[in-house]
């Protein structure tokens, strides 16, 4: 076996195409590694399906570096966040903490949404209640939005905690009381009378960073500048506390990769399909050889009824239609990927064994084998010996090539709505992108990559399979250069 | 004598191929108790006309549920409801046989039928339409291609043509569907994004008819992209197979045009392993339908699958598990025919 595996790799460099696929298949193994040495193993459940930790994200927003590309503005997604208390005041009975966070804004673009969350509050007697404070570069203060968290509930002792693990989110574009801050805003400073629903559709976001330069239009511009958030946290009693203060600026653009409609970022997606599509392509591929391997030669070197048996059901299989049967059973068994998987091989096996017990018919007829017979080698020996090593290279060019196959097929399986929703694949990423629209609305950053990754992990396995070629094949040798 | 003989052996394997579908089938149904419910479920429709059909000639509420409780008992064993599910395999396999399969949860046909055999048979021809062009263009387009290359053996053209066809096994061709779909459809306009036909529909049969090809356009393309460098790659390799052999040399010492030696002697030849491949390729063929219409949203089996998963309707995916299968062997066993006209020494 050392002995095929050696001349395997000298075969495979020995040609561009060969050297191509090894590269690619040694940056995929690599990634691989990488995402299983980094990622929770229950990165599916816990992160990818689920929405709330990627609620600070934009939604369908274009990779980062698009934004060189076109000269549309585009802003940028900014996340501030702190836990430390910027300065302390007394104001009667009640001591105010502030929090403070410095943006910078230099977009022309006014951002897709700005969210504030914060989590962890703890008090011990009344409860305390916050405000929003937000300073703007023209020097304007406004006070656009407050939180009051509520009493103990009857039986509560204290000290009393309130969104401990879900932080409390507030997205102030949609708040009555930031538009109102608004409309007061622009009424003094601008003397532009704007309805709740102009502000609405102007969209609070744009005016909370915005300046309207010329009083004949009600159309704002944005204001750069520096823009301070500030958390009062007012409470009696000094031991209450509030952990974590963040700001979300929503920007137009995200990431390496972009995000989907969900605002999950598609680069951590992607990622993590290709330790995914390793394991189906090379488990499927190994079994199917293993299987394949030994009934082939079983039924070739034993011949008999054994051999009718395993021929006629071979026969059987192999003629079936693939596709409409794994969506058959993926739909009634269970979207499990262990159990595409073992359909995949459970059809896929077949193929094989007829080739090989074809080839075995012949090898068995060759002097050596008989001569090892005549010396009483056991049947077992004889295959496993005499046999196995002769069509050992073909077994190896063969599990190469179904590598890709069984990939392609998962991929298939998931685009039709079927894939294991607990681990994310590119093929359920392309899935959600199609069913949602997204090739429609030219979202392209989450319809072509997890394609391109596809075909790209798929083309390794077959050119690496093609440049195995000639061990297969002896009379190949030497014919391409 | 022999010939039938082989083409009977062909049948019974393919008649083996259609039963271990079904069984599978319907013995995974039953396993998971899938198959309860579907029967409970066309019992209950069964009983619900009944008993509109009684309250307009029985006025007594307690008689009619006196009735429908009879009927429900009878339906139970009827159905075999009352057994274990091993009992009912083979009248369930026949429903399947028969595509008696009780209506749809949501999906509807053209029509607005919900039974389950006309949602699914009037796409039958719309699939058919697909599949066939579709196979039709590659089978000729890589013969031509094919032979063209044999005779270049080596250049540059043929190296390069060997290398996009093992790519294109590497190629989903849902994602080439997108690709097309994105570029040509939505960015240039040159093609509509889905459907049969549009709307409203031309009048005119003609219009009727250049509407169909132009919405078949981009379907059929990307089936004949992911199949034909695969295809025609073989059609090269048989080719030249034969063109080694002696018989071809003697033909040309005989001075016969090289056209002639081509068509007489080597692609006559190499006809019958030609055959092999495009049986081969068939099933492909059948799969790529499936994508390709779910993502050109074309009103045929494949679509329907798709949206069936969606609406999560077990019966729709049974018959058009049952339909896919039955077609391919329909299929299968017509190029065996073929292939035992050009192949005389296929009588073993």
């Amino acid at each position: 076996m050392s002995y095929v595996s050696s001349k395997a790799v000298r075969e495979v460099l020995s040609n561009g195409g060969g050297r191509v696929g090894a590269v690619l298949l040694a940056s995929i193994l690599l990634i691989s590694l990488f995402v299983v040495l980094t990622f929770p193993l229950d990165f599916g459940t816990k992160q990818w399906s689920n929405p709330a930790a990627w609620a600070d994200n934009p939604k369908s927003a274009p990779p980062v570096w698009t934004s060189f590309m076109s000269d549309d503005p585009t802003a940028e997604h900014i996340i501030l966040k702190t836990t430390r208390i910027a300065s302390e005041r007394k104001e009667g009975n009640l001591i105010v903490r502030s929090y403070a966070l410095d943006l910078e804004y230099t977009s022309l673009k006014s951002p897709g949404f700005v969210a504030l969350s914060m989590s962890n509050f703890t008090y011990y007697g009344k409860a305390p209640y916050v405000s929003l404070f937000v300073h703007r570069p023209d020097g304007t203060v406004l006070e656009p939005y407050h939180l009051f968290i509520s009493g103990p509930a009857p039986g509560e002792t204290s000290p009393i905690s309130r969104f401990e693990e879900t932080p409390f989110r507030v997205n102030l574009g949609g708040e009555r009381e930031v538009i109102s801050v608004l409309s007061d805003l622009y009424r003094e400073s601008y003397g532009q009378t704007l309805t709740r629903t102009d502000i609405f559709n102007l969209g609070a976001e744009k005016l909370l960073f915005g300046v309207i330069e010329d009083s004949g239009s009600k159309r704002p511009s944005i204001l750069p500048g520096s823009y301070r958030f500030r958390v009062d946290f007012a409470s009696e009693d000094p031991r209450d506390s509030l952990h974590l203060v963040k700001l979300v600026v929503g920007g137009s653009v995200f990431g390496a990769m972009g995000t989907d409609a969900l605002g999950r970022d598609l680069a951590i997606g992607l990622l993590f399909g290709f330790p995914v599509a390793l394991v189906i392509g090379l488990t499927t591929a190994v079994a199917v050889t293993a299987i394949g391997a030994l009934l082939g030669i079983t039924s070739g070197y034993v011949g008999g009824r054994v051999d009718t048996i395993i021929q006629r059901t071979s026969d059987v299989l192999a003629n079936m239609p693939l596709l409409p049967l794994l969506i058959f059973f993926a739909f009634v068994l269970g979207q499990k990927l262990i159990i595409v998987i073992l359909i995949l091989i459970a059809f896929s096996w077949p193929g094989l064994t007829i080739v090989i017990r074809s080839m075995v018919l012949q090898v068995k007829a060759a002097a050596f084998v008989e001569a090892a017979r005549a010396m009483g080698a056991s049947r077992k020996r004889i295959m496993l010996r005499h046999i196995f090593p002769q069509v050992a290279p073909f077994v190896f060019s063969q599990l190469v090539f179904l590598v890709p196959g069984a990939i392609l097929a998962e991929a298939a399986l998931s685009f039709l709505g079927l894939g294991d929703p607990s681990i994310p694949t590119w093929g359920q990423i392309l899935e959600y992108g199609f069913r949602s629209g997204a090739i429609y609305v030219g979202f392209w950053w989450w319809i072509l990559p997890p394609g391109l990754l596809i075909v790209l992990t798929a083309t390794s396995f077959v050119l690496l399979a093609l440049s195995l070629e000639p061990l297969v094949n002896p009379r190949l040798r030497g014919v391409e250069r | 004598m022999a010939r039938a003989r082989t083409l009977a052996t062909r049948g019974v394997t393919l008649m083996g191929v259609l039963l271990t579908v079904l069984l599978l089938v319907v013995a995974t149904l039953g396993a998971t108790g899938l198959s309860d419910k579907m029967l409970g479920a066309i019992a209950n429709e069964e009983l619900r006309g009944i008993r509109q059909g009684l309250a307009q000639t029985i006025r007594d509420p307690g008689e009619i549920e006196r009735v429908i409780q009879e009927r429900r008992e009878q339906l139970t064993e009827e159905y075999g409801l009352d057994q274990p599910w091993f009992f009912r395999l083979p009248g369930l396999l026949w429903r399947v046989l028969s595509l008696d399969l009780g209506s749809a949860r949501t999906l509807k046909s053209f029509g607005g039928s919900a039974r389950v055999s006309d949602i699914v048979l009037e796409r039958v021809p719309n699939t058919l339409i697909l599949v066939t062009s579709a196979l039709a263009i590659t089978a000729i387009l890589g013969l031509a291609l094919g032979v063209k290359l044999a005779t270049r053996v080596g250049t540059r053209t043929d190296r390069s043509v060997s290398y996009v066809a093992a790519i294109s096994n590497a190629l989903p061709s849902w994602w080439v569907g997108i690709l097309l779909l994105l570029v040509l459809s939505f960015q240039f306009g040159l093609f509509p994004s889905g459907g049969l036909y549009s709307t409203p529909p031309p009048v005119t049969d003609l219009g009727r008819i250049v509407d169909l090809l132009w919405h078949a356009a981009l379907p059929i393309l990307t089936l004949v992209l992911v199949t034909i460098g695969g295809w025609t790659f073989s059609v090269r390799s048989m080719v030249l197979n034969i063109a080694h052999e002696d018989f071809v040399t003697v033909a040309r010492a005989k001075g016969l045009p090289e056209g002639l030696v081509m068509r007489r002697h080597i692609i006559r030849a190499a006809a019958p392993p030609i055959v092999t491949t495009l049986i081969l390729s068939l099933a492909n063929s059948v799969g790529g339908a499936i994508l390709v219409e779910s993502v050109f949203n074309w009103p045929g089996m494949g679509r329907l699958y798709f949206d069936a998963i969606m609406a999560l309707d077990e019966a729709v995916i049974i018959a058009l598990t049952f339909l896919f299968t039955l077609i391919y062997v329909v299929a299968r066993f017509i190029l065996e025919i073929l292939y035992l006209y050009l192949d005389p020494r296929v009588q073993y």
